[in-house]
């Protein structure tokens, strides 16, 4: 699969890919057996919120082999056109009933934790039985918010990332890859943080842990 | 010290409406009142040293208290020579508070989270310059 050059004109900004498609399906697939596993015999629904989830939750969805349903959340982000709103707005409500289900939260990315605790606090205000976090990309430095989450697929440094459903101004959602991105007056990413991306924290040397079992 | 005021809806335990030293704080409660997270503007000031006559000559008031998470936040976005003034002020809380739970967020971390909010045309308000207003309590 072509990779384009950080030198093309139609993809500007972009730097270095930080994980690839061959690497994400990997991390994706071991992913969905441990979900698989943790959840075998119980009434399980994905839930996502969109856009930024779409690419991962299609990928995960199908590398899940007991029975699942999914649906999807949208709410308005913190930003100048919103926040003289005062509050978010929840655009899209979720239209399958989760009380008494087990419900696996999935993310594309999760730093600060400021909006997945709000959509956290909803979805638990429906009274499942579980509510756990499935979680792509963890950028632990930006944490604000403590948080718990059962599946995660890499622990990445300090650097802002597009592609694979992640966009930037709504562009280059469509990468079938993470990359780096460098726009225009964006603070530059501290030396001393590590270049490396590494899957998460295991239970055991594979990829594909489940730190812990819904209950 | 300019003390800015606020269109914030929540109160000092006191009942009195918080007065922010700094805009980046005012922008952060913004941010906690949109993501409906409660918080409280310095409701605790923890002492670090005291006399030998028992008086307080020093403490540390964290800017804010997030209840639900029960952490303090303190935001150090102007005059980063601060930072390891704030740093060593919080080791010592840990020290003799080691059931508080505190989180120091600096000028680069405010910076990258108003970028991440579509706010850089704001940061230089939000952030000031190196050495304008004063983050020192």
């Amino acid at each position: 699969m072509a990779v384009p050059s950080q030198e093309s004109p139609e993809l500007p900004h972009l730097g270095d890919v930080l994980i690839s498609p061959d690497r994400l399906q990997a991390r994706v697939q071991a992913l969905g057996a441990a979900i698989s596993d943790a959840y075998a015999g119980k009434d399980l629904i994905l839930v996502g919120v969109l856009k930024g989830v779409l690419c991962f939750m299609a990928d995960l969805l199908r590398a899940i082999t007991i029975p699942v349903e999914v649906d999807f959340l949208s709410i308005s982000g913190y930003g100048p056109g919103e926040r003289g709103h005062g509050e978010v707005r929840l655009l899209k409500d979720l239209e399958r009933p989760v009380e008494g289900r087990h419900v696996l939260f999935v993310e594309d990315i999760v730093d600060t934790g400021l909006s997945l605790a709000y959509l956290l606090r909803h979805i638990r205000s429906r009274e499942p039985a579980t509510l756990e976090v499935c979680a792509l990309l963890d950028r632990p430095r930006r944490r604000i918010m403590p948080l718990n989450m059962c599946f995660v697929g890499f622990e990445m440094p300090d650097v802002w990332v597009v592609g694979y459903g992640m966009d930037y101004r709504e562009r280059y959602r469509n990468l079938p890859y993470i990359a780096v991105l460098h726009p225009p007056g964006r603070p530059e990413v501290s030396s001393e943080q590590s270049e490396v991306i590494v899957p998460a924290q295991c239970a055991d040397d594979s990829e594909a842990e489940n730190k812990t079992p819904p209950g | 010290m300019t003390a800015h005021a606020s269109s914030i809806t929540h109160r000092r335990p006191n009942g009195d409406p918080p007065h922010f030293a700094h805009p980046s704080e005012e922008e952060f409660a913004r941010l906690l009142d949109f993501y409906h997270i409660p918080w409280e503007y310095e409701p605790t000031s923890f002492v670090l040293e005291r006399d030998k006559d028992g008086n307080v000559i020093e403490a540390f008031s964290p800017d804010f208290y997030l209840v639900d998470q029960d952490l303090y936040i303190e935001l150090t976005t102007a005059r980063q020579k601060l930072i390891p003034h704030k740093r060593r002020k919080i080791r010592r809380l840990q020290e003799l508070y080691p059931n508080v739970h505190i989180k120091l967020i600096n000028r680069e971390d405010f910076g990258k989270m108003l970028h991440k909010y579509g706010l850089e045309d704001e940061a230089p308000n939000l952030v000031g310059t190196v050495d304008n207003g004063d983050g020192e309590k």
